[in-house]
């Protein structure tokens, strides 16, 4: 029994090629094209959304969003549901602070930093857990990120990562991240463009990778990692890199994530972090790319409006469950059906 | 390390014994990681405070387990059942979501203030056992978690209703084909789970207090005892339960932050070495 948890439904075209009518290299080159415009047409952004504390949901919806499409990207192309995306995200914004506070590092070079080690973290991490699927890949995920919230929160932790309090972001005033003070810096409107721009090459290089001959083998090895070996395939090698990927796209994020707020919370890796990552990338659904893109503008919008009485965790649990049971495949796959229910309706 | 430190340990272990001897039943049949395990320990922990706090800690006793067992019979009906040919890992995120709104419901009813509830009268003090003076309660503890246990294992072990359970959770396909009611075992695997899981929330009552996050606490924990004991073998989670307990109560004597990342560095270990557990049999 394959525990593959992407619903292979008949009403996936946008998925599966039809080659008889466009080619190939045509389709990309429309794809391409699309994320060109995409991205232009985002960086209006700020000009329409002048509210800053609006600005800085958006914001914060496009970082969380980097998470979601790696894990979105381990769901859809191997069928691994991941609960240790947090920790990359963390990692990377922590060690931000390091590099920033700790050492006095300028912003810029800290954010590769950030992006280097949470890759790094990814690396190891995905040495050890790509190896089990289904439920097992789920747990070690989730063990491992454990394992590292446990360790962070330390005392003897404190002078690096600050244990329970957190690290606040200081450093020189002269110092800047690609020509942004650290006051423009954590002004939502001024990071926009590198948040968006982020994103937006981001998703567009894991459609990429999907549609490459990797990608193909990926699926193979999702739908039957047997038989993939049995046709001489490595399979532990192209799982790694798939896994390590991802992680590196979260850290991004997560290094963003810092900079941009200037205090990382020692939340950031926990168990409820993660949990929230993945049930935004479940709402969106991840069969599209633009699934978990969508999930996460939507978990954030609705945490920022509906926390009223404390009840959001309620919310979100009955939207989980109601997504889960009534619409299998999230939000995406719930409209695509509906669309193409109207359009066999009218004909 | 000291006699009153094992017996901490043993302690802590039935806890996790009785517990993850529910989950390691519901996803042995199921095929489901029930997340809301932990919510189902909580609310086992907090209806005890409300029936101890009324009437007397040992009417808790039995009714949390009535209790429970009515709620495992409504989330096998609602849930397991009529999703059960869905995705195993769909059908757990659903638990999960269940989980979440359990906590805050907990917290809508009972409040969010930090509860305790107070053992009863002669279990109250001191006894002496094995020469060492040791909380009366928590020997009660070990000594209900262990005839607990030991029930389970006499009732899957010569019982019809044990054996067909075993049968089901070997294959749950072929025994249905050889004529098991699969359904009907199902119903009672998750409502023994349930009511498994709110017994140990009534025995913890007293020995720890109850919060709003000690499901989540738990949670984690017993998921890693299910992995490592081998994924729906109930007794390798008995023992993995155990053997968690007493090593984490020990490793906290010795070192208190090496004991904080044992479960997962058990996990990792286990894993690393034995894929499928320690007594796995199979990963579905």
């Amino acid at each position: 029994m394959t525990t593959t948890a992407l619903p292979q439904d008949d009403v996936s075209p946008t998925r599966t090629q039809r080659p008889g009518r466009y080619g190939r290299g045509r389709t990309t080159l429309i794809g391409l094209a699309a994320a060109v415009g995409v991205l232009l047409a985002g960086l209006v952004v700020p000009y329409v959304v002048t509210d800053t504390y609006r600005m800085s949901i958006v914001l914060d919806a496009t970082l969380l969003s980097l998470m979601a499409i790696g894990i979105g990207f381990l769901a859809r192309h191997l069928g691994l549901i991941s609960l240790g995306h947090g920790a990359f995200f963390g990692v990377a914004a922590f060690a931000v602070g390091v590099a920033t506070t700790n050492w006095g590092w300028s912003p810029s070079a800290a954010v590769g930093f950030g992006v280097v080690a949470g890759t790094v973290v990814a690396l190891l991490m995905g040495v050890l857990v790509v190896r089990a699927s289904g439920f097992g890949f789920l747990m070690l995920t989730l063990a491992l990120a454990q394992a590292l919230y446990a360790i962070n929160v330390q005392p003897s932790m404190r002078e690096w990562t600050g244990a329970h309090d957190g690290k606040l972001l200081s450093y020189d005033r002269d110092l800047t991240f690609l020509g942004l003070t650290q006051a423009d810096v954590m002004n939502p409107g001024l990071f926009w463009p590198f948040a968006w721009i982020s994103l937006v090459v981001c998703a567009t290089i894991l459609w990429l990778v999907g549609r490459s001959r990797f990608g193909t083998t990926l699926e193979g090895i999702r739908e039957n990692e047997e038989r993939m070996r049995f046709s001489g395939y490595d399979t532990f090698l192209p799982r790694l890199a798939a896994f390590v990927l991802s992680g590196a796209v979260a850290s991004l994020g997560g290094a963003l994530f810092a900079i941009n707020s200037g205090y990382v919370s020692p939340d950031i890796l926990g168990f409820g972090k993660a949990g929230d990552g993945l049930i935004a990338v479940l709402l969106g659904g991840f069969t599209l790319l633009v699934g978990p893109i969508l999930g996460t503008f939507l978990f954030v919008y609705a945490q920022a409006n509906l926390n009223f009485g404390g009840n959001l965790h309620l919310f979100t649990g009955m939207a989980l469950i109601v997504v889960l049971v009534f619409m299998p495949g999230g939000i995406t796959i719930g409209a695509q059906k509906l669309y193409h229910r109207i359009r066999r309706g009218r004909r | 390390m000291n006699t009153a430190q094992l017996l901490n340990g043993v302690a802590l272990g039935s806890l996790l014994m009785v517990l993850s001897s529910g989950l390691a039943m519901i996803y042995g049949l199921r095929g489901v990681a029930n997340f809301a395990h932990g919510a189902l320990y909580m609310s086992g922990a907090y209806i005890a405070y409300s029936v101890s706090d009324r009437v007397s800690f040992w009417a808790a006793l039995v009714v949390v387990p009535l209790a429970l067992a009515v709620l495992g019979v409504v989330l096998e009906l609602v849930f397991f059942r009529p999703l059960q040919h869905r995705s195993h890992i769909e059908l757990g995120l659903i638990t999960f979501g269940l989980a979440l709104m359990a906590e805050r419901i907990v917290v809508l009813i009972w409040g969010e203030r930090t509860l305790r509830v107070t053992p009863p009268e002669f279990l109250q003090g001191t006894a002496s056992f094995l020469g060492v003076d040791y909380p009366a309660y928590r020997l009660a503890i070990i000594v209900i978690a262990l005839l607990i246990a030991a029930a389970l294992v006499l009732w899957l072990r010569y019982t019809d209703v044990g054996l067909h359970i075993r049968a089901s959770s070997q294959d749950i396909e072929t025994a249905a084909i050889m004529g098991i009611d699969v359904d009907r075992v199902s119903l009672i695997v998750v409502a023994v789970g349930a009511a498994l899981a709110g017994l140990a929330g009534a025995l913890a009552a007293p020995y720890i207090a109850l919060d709003p996050g000690m499901g989540n606490a738990y949670l984690i924990t017993i998921l890693i005892v299910v992995v490592v004991g081998g994924i729906g073998s109930i007794g390798g989670a008995m023992v993995a339960g155990m053997g968690l307990g007493i090593i984490q109560t020990v490793a906290t004597v010795w070192s208190p932050s090496f004991a904080v990342i044992v479960p997962y560095l058990a996990l990792t270990v286990v894993l690393l070495w034995r894929p499928t557990g320690l007594a796995g049999k199979r990963v579905s």
